[in-house]
């Protein structure tokens, strides 16, 4: 499928806007609404171990408030640590990869460094914000999280565009590294303003008895997104676990992936795909390769909710096996919601709307509850919107 | 004073899919009264309830449905719901994702009375395990009875509509499904002559030894071939399978006994 290209020449990309590191964060009220829907909390007292922001173009706020939770502008980090470079940047992924890696390498690019020293269990969540506050900002972003051996840390992304803003590119290259018996769970929440395109490049590797648990919820879908990231499990007991809940609204295109090698014995992935369709068109993938003796499935659904204007669901779930011991099963359904089910809610005194959110809420739910309360609350709000889609 | 029917059925007909089903029901439920309503299957017992909720597939193609005197025959399944009308269906649907504890706590509505009944119930009934599981997923006939009582328990409607709340439940269940649909009709349990209003289909006498019904009315062929005697009906027209009831409108007989 060949994607219009994002032409980061006809955004603001320079460095025409002023760094504002060190200075207080001015937060409107609307600033901070928004934020606090993909997770990013500016409240005393909010229960994280610290937050990273980009704003724009420019790193305002980097910092951690736990001894074993390092975290730093990229561009310092860079600086600060040869070995980052030579063993760790542009390690996963080439930056000839494409065009959108060449866009990224070619500049400065904005981003965290993140570190959980060896041994070191983070019990709060660490949060970061991508946020593009003016309109037609490219943000070019790298961002590199080394979890070192037998340490733990629950990452919230948020992703999104102030609310009043339209239109933005946002291309964003991210390197994790999962050591070994360490777990990393990255929770992205992302919410975009109508025409704003969105290029994520990321990269995992995930060493011996690692875990990485991938948590992708879209609240407004932007126009057009394509991801499709690359996992290697390479240690022997790797495990990765995907999900993603998308609401695709009319006017946006969403294709997720997500590609995963499974190199050693004993490793394992999952991926779960659920996506409701308002009118947008989403496209849902998923590629496991078995290169071992190791297990992996890959479970698509959708819900089409309306058709009108072009929009369709699309599910592309795959495995491919090199070795004979991988056991290895995909399956897929496309549905809609049932009158009989809408009915026999109504009939309990649930409004039409009422019906049809719990059921779209039961639909993206199945099999992936559980995952925290800002998910919790991410979820609700795509099946309240979806149902006013009806 | 004569009270105002809870409900009634006026020359009601209704058509499933483009084909009528239901001719002519002339239906009554005073205050406080409930009817059972008996007749061999296929006769449209379950169409009648499915078209007293209003669900979109059952049309009235004639007459009117009256609730507290006012017109439902165009009201939507919510607004019914909402006035007070229930239906413990007999195959209702599973929904993926949606548990029986999210329906309950949705009807229950935060009513500690309510909320009291349930939680009584649900243990009484072995059904804690099933609150988490999927809303009638997987479950045998007796459990959905179990499962559909418990939840117009904690709704407590004013008119209660039971489709065969008995079929698929074994004789020692018996006596807890009466004792819950008593419950559902209960106003005050200290005095029990007081009740609510409502509907029962059943095929089995022994239904009709827990729970008292006031009149039995016999559907045959989409018709409302006689009223009466609850227990005089099934004792003279259900042992026969309907046989004595279809005769009965064929002319057969001349009016002996139960019409
Ligand atoms: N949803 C439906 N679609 C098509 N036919 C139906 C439907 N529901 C009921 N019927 C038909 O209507 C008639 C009456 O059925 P029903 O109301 O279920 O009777 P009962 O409950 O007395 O057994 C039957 O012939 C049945 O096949
Ligand atoms: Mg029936």
């Amino acid at each position: 499928m060949s994607q219009r290209f994002p032409d980061v020449n006809s955004y603001i990309h320079s460095d025409d806007l002023q760094p504002v590191v060190g200075d207080e964060l001015h937060l409107e009220t609307s600033d901070s609404t928004s934020l606090a829907e993909v997770g990013v909390l500016f409240h005393t007292g909010q229960p994280r171990s610290g937050t990273f922001m980009v704003r724009d173009l420019h790193a305002v706020c980097a910092y951690s408030e736990v001894p074993g939770l390092e975290v730093l502008p990229i561009a310092t980090a860079l600086a600060q640590y040869p070995w980052l470079r030579e063993q760790y940047s542009w390690n996963l992924i080439s930056p000839e990869e494409d065009e959108i890696t060449r866009q990224v390498a070619e500049a400065a690019p904005e981003g965290f460094f993140l570190r959980v020293r060896a041994g070191e269990k983070i019990s709060l969540p660490y949060q970061t914000a991508l946020y593009m506050a003016s309109a037609n900002i490219a943000q070019r972003i790298h961002n590199i999280v080394i979890v070192e051996d037998g340490a733990a840390l629950e990452l919230i992304t948020g992703c999104l565009t102030h609310q009043g803003v339209q239109r933005g590119l946002h291309l964003a290259v991210s390197e994790f590294y999962v050591g070994e018996d360490s777990v990393l769970t990255n929770t992205m929440v992302h919410s975009w303003g109508a025409e704003v395109t969105v290029r994520p490049r990321a990269a995992t590797r995930v060493g011996r008895n690692g875990v990485f648990n991938s948590n992708y919820v879209s609240l407004r879908t932007g126009a057009d997104i394509v991801s499709n990231p690359l996992t290697l499990l390479v240690g022997e007991g790797a495990s990765a676990n995907f999900m993603s809940v998308i609401l695709a609204e009319k006017g946006s295109r969403v294709n997720t992936g997500s590609r995963v090698e499974l190199n050693a014995t004993g490793t394992s992935a999952e991926l779960k795909h659920r996506g409701v369709s308002t009118g947008g068109q989403i496209i849902q993938g998923g590629l496991m390769i078995g290169n071992a003796a190791c297990r992996a499935h890959v479970d698509c659904s959708g819900m089409l909710i309306s058709h009108d204007g072009g929009a369709f669901i699309e599910s592309i779930p795959g495995v491919r096996s090199n070795h004979r011991d991988a056991q290895l099963s995909h399956e897929a359904s496309i549905g809609k919601i049932a009158p009989e089910q809408v009915e026999y809610l109504m009939s309990r005194g649930f409004t039409e709307s009422e019906a049809v959110s719990m059921i779209i809420r039961g639909f993206l739910d199945a099999g992936i509850s559980g995952l925290g309360a800002e998910l919790d609350a991410a979820i609700q709000h795509i099946a309240e919107v979806a149902a006013q889609g009806l | 004073m004569q009270m105002e029917p809870v409900l009634s059925l006026r020359d009601v007909c209704v058509a499933v899919r483009g084909e009528e089903l239901l001719f002519d029901i002339n239906l009554d439920i005073p205050q406080g009264e409930i009817h059972a309503i008996l007749g061999p299957n296929g006769g449209g017992k379950t169409s009648l309830m499915m078209t007293i909720m209003g669900f979109s597939g059952y049309t009235v193609t004639h007459g009117k449905i009256l609730f507290h005197g006012e017109d439902i025959t165009h009201a939507t399944i919510t607004e019914r719901a909402r006035m007070g009308i229930a239906v413990a269906q007999q195959r209702p649907p599973t929904i993926e994702g949606v548990r029986l504890a999210q329906v309950l706590d949705y009807v229950t509505a935060d009513d500690l009375v309510r909320e009291n009944l349930t939680s009584r119930y649900l243990s009484e009934t072995n059904m804690e395990g099933f609150l988490k599981r999927e809303i009638n997923a997987g479950l045998s006939g007796g459990e959905i009875r179990r499962s559909e009582l418990l939840q117009l328990i904690a709704m407590r409607p004013l008119f209660a509509m039971l489709d065969e709340p008995d079929s698929g439940v074994d004789v020692g269940s018996l006596e807890l499904i009466g004792r819950m649909i008593n419950e559902i009709f209960s106003q005050d349990p200290l005095t029990p002559a007081k009740r609510r209003s409502g509907l029962i289909i059943t095929h089995n006498g022994a239904m009709l030894e827990h729970v008292l019904t006031d009149k039995a009315h016999v559907i045959i062929d989409g018709r409302m071939a006689c009223s009466g005697n609850p227990r005089l009906i099934l004792e003279t027209a259900g042992a026969s399978g309907y046989e004595h009831c279809a005769a009965c409108i064929r002319g057969e007989y001349s009016g002996v006994g139960i019409r």
